[in-house]
């Protein structure tokens, strides 16, 4: 038992000297991009102008400030909406390919992903046409739903987050459908096989079978798309520009770090917000971490 | 011809070293001595006369760098100024910006970029600016910048139009109100003005002088919303815009010119910038030739008449700089002389700051045929009536108008309604950008 223990330990630790070389050349680019960023952010998060250490007085004076409180407002409901549809559209549609026959889902899976390649910004500007009633091919869906007859209306405030999430959906979406498929092709065929003997239907299968077995994948997605919805930048920006101010330059938290930064030469500030930010990244992922059991090998 | 050519120019060369005269000869200037290098940095617009400049100077070696000067509320100067003074080099000597405000930020702590020009630039030179543009470029003292056109607002006429329905060319904002009630009710469709803009608190608020820009000392500024001269005009506004004789949509939506643009021909009357002229009517919005002119701004009743800007983008110089002469030298070449200024062209679209030139300047406009009538007359008196009331300040005040008003416009509001939020909305921008706000 012990023997056989310590044999197991050394074989551990001989293959992790050898995924050495796949991870060492990732390593300069995680310290120069990612550490030494935050590290420095952090810094600057608890100093003044001059360097000296002010505890936590940035970040009082960043709450404080009017913009706060509407542009993390406004980001909590984009990202709950994003995540909401992301979630149940990703998977539901994964699950619907996966029931097809071969190549019909793979016609699909092809159909999803293109709005993806359309990357962030240009994404954008494909929207600004298509919110813009005049030459939208969507007029009619905006002025019998939207109730919007000229650009400005079509982009009214109430209506900013959920246009933001539907953009961030078409863009993401179908990469993550792809990646849900791959995910459902590695569930044992015999399981479902197994399943279908016992008298489960399609239904059944999904929702109890399949569903449960992709879990650390939807985890997987969850994480990742939190952050980068708290983190929300390109989209509000580059409306902001099109629609020249009508939303307001500060719409989401990371433009007002943005603005306080590189407009009134705030790097303090800035910073106690990115910190914000990243304190919120990393509680919802050791939330999700947890609760899911991403990283749990035992089953 | 190849050779002739080449003969002259030898000619000229040997003439050039001859006499030691190597400066400019279409600039139509004395030799201005200056030499080195110098680092400017130019939006696209001022880019031929950055080169033209360094054609005509062979003496100077100039770096060109070209950047989206700052337009639409882009922070790119910010930005680099920013940088520059963290590594205590790299800062251009000249640089040009389409944002008005500009000077402002780039003359104070912690930018503290501008050179003041005072005493620097030549003074008989400085009497050519008209005082609201100085006033503007003047910052606690300081003047900070030049601006190189002037955005004076005019009402712009559609002559045709006009004669058309029998209607006279209104001389008051009330005349105006007057004329576009009667519009609403004769020609519904056709429009008198539009609000939507991002700059339109400058066309409309401006021009009665609304105080809600007005920095009375050293950051300090006067924002009260709730002050009559506001309040009439807002009240003025509101029927008009309910009615739709006065549009809430920007003149930049490709809505905009279709429905009154090109042949649909609705424009009846606009107030707008001088820049509007060709650039706006015939370019964006395909009014056809032969229909527009420019008449005087509009003037409160019988109150001393004054008009609003839109822009007007200056050059400011960098404190920093290693080559002062050069740079005066830039600034003053690029914003006074002939061969830039003096005719309507890509070289100077805008009206041109300095009077002098501008005299010039108007002859050409004057002779477009798209003009139903020459437009200079008007441009040229409403460049000294910008009231000077309203002053630039660090923070951006065209967003605060967009996001707080118009947006509500466009949502059946009326303006009347919504200027305590525009006034919320300023004061909290000028206090997040550290100045003290008073109401008088």
């Amino acid at each position: 038992m012990t023997s056989e223990y310590a044999e197991a330990t050394r074989r551990r630790g001989l293959r992790n000297l050898q995924g050495m070389p796949f991870v060492l050349p990732y390593l300069p680019f995680l310290v120069v991009f990612g550490i030494a960023p935050t590290v420095y952010a952090l810094e600057l998060a608890f100093t003044n102008v001059d360097g000296g250490w002010v505890a936590f007085h940035n970040f009082v004076r960043t709450y404080d400030d009017f913009r706060f409180v509407p542009a993390f407002k406004h980001v909590l409901v984009y990202t709950s909406v994003w995540l909401g549809t992301l979630v149940v559209f990703v998977v539901g549609l994964a699950l619907l390919l996966h029931g097809r026959a071969n190549r019909v889902s793979a016609g699909f899976r092809f159909l999803f992903y293109i709005p993806g390649a359309l990357a962030g910004a240009a994404s954008v500007l494909v929207w600004l046409f298509m919110l813009d009633p005049s030459v939208s091919p969507g007029s009619f869906l905006l002025h019998h739903v939207v109730g919007a007859s000229i650009f400005a209306q079509s982009i009214a405030p109430g209506n900013l987050p959920f246009i933001f999430a539907m953009i961030a959906f078409w863009t993401g979406a179908g990469g993550w459908i792809v990646v849900m498929y791959g995910a459902l092709n590695t569930i044992p065929p015999d399981l479902e096989e197994a399943a279908r003997i016992d008298g489960a239907g399609p239904i059944t299968i999904a929702l109890r079978l399949k569903l449960p077995l992709i879990r650390k994948w939807i985890a997987y997605m969850v994480i990742l798309s939190f952050a980068t919805g708290t983190q929300l930048f390109v989209e509000p920006e580059i409306v902001q520009h099109a629609s020249f101010g009508l939303v307001p330059d500060t719409w989401s938290a990371n433009q007002l770090a943005y603005q306080m930064a590189f407009r009134y030469g705030d790097f303090n500030g800035a910073a106690a917000i990115a910190v914000d930010l990243l304190v919120i990244g990393l509680a919802g992922a050791v939330l999700i971490v947890t609760r899911s059991g991403l990283f749990r090998t035992d089953d | 011809m190849k050779v002739n050519r080449r003969r002259l120019a030898l000619t000229l060369l040997a003439a050039v070293a001859a006499t030691a005269l190597a400066t400019s000869a279409r600039g139509g200037h004395k030799a201005s001595g200056v030499s080195g290098s110098i680092t400017v940095w130019v939006d696209a617009v001022r880019l031929p006369v950055a080169k033209l400049y360094a054609k005509t100077h062979p003496k100077v070696h100039l770096n060109i760098v070209t950047y989206d000067g700052d337009g639409n509320g882009a922070t790119t100067m910010q930005t680099k100024i920013q940088l520059w003074n963290r590594t205590n080099k790299g800062w251009p000597d000249v640089i040009f910006s389409e944002q008005a405000n500009d000077p402002v930020w780039m003359g104070q702590k912690p930018f503290d970029y501008a050179l003041d020009l005072k005493g620097v630039f030549p003074a008989n030179l400085l009497k050519g600016w008209p005082k609201p543009s100085i006033a503007q470029c003047t910052v606690n003292g300081h003047l900070v910048c030049l601006q190189d056109n002037l955005a004076q607002e005019v009402l712009y006429v559609n002559k045709k139009l006009m004669s058309q329905f029998g209607y006279t060319v209104p001389k008051t904002w009330q005349q105006w109100a007057a004329l576009g009630q009667k519009v609403a009710a004769q020609h519904p469709g056709y429009i008198i003005g539009t609000i939507g803009d991002s700059y339109g608190a400058w066309l409309y608020l401006w021009a009665d002088k609304c105080p809600i820009s007005q920095v009375t000392g050293v950051n300090t500024v006067r924002i009260n919303a709730s002050d009559v001269h506001c309040t009439r005009m807002a009240q003025l506004l509101d029927p008009l815009v309910k009615s739709g004789v006065v549009s809430y949509e920007s003149v930049f939506t490709a809505d905009f010119a279709t429905k009154y643009g090109g042949d649909n021909d609705k424009i009846l009357l606009m107030p707008g910038p001088v820049w509007y002229a060709k650039d706006i009517f015939s370019g964006t919005l395909h009014v056809p030739p032969g229909e527009m002119t420019a008449a005087l701004p509009l003037q409160w009743n019988n109150e001393p008449l004054v008009t609003g800007q839109v822009g007007g983008g200056p050059w400011i110089v960098s404190k920093h700089s290693k080559n002062q002469a050069a740079a005066i030298d830039f600034v003053k070449w690029a914003t006074t002389s002939l061969a830039v200024k003096g005719k309507v062209n890509a070289l100077s679209p805008g009206y041109p700051s300095y009077a002098p030139a501008a005299t010039v300047w108007l002859k050409s406009l004057n002779k477009d045929p798209y003009f139903a009538a020459p437009e200079g007359p008007a441009f040229q008196k409403a460049a000294n009536l910008i009231w000077q009331g309203w002053s630039m300040v660090t923070y951006p005040d065209q967003p605060v108008w967009s996001n707080s008003v118009v947006t509500q416009l466009v949502a059946g509001k009326s303006l009347s309604s919504l200027l305590p939020a525009l006034g919320h909305g300023l004061a909290q921008n000028a206090q997040a950008a550290g100045y003290k706000v008073v109401t008088n």
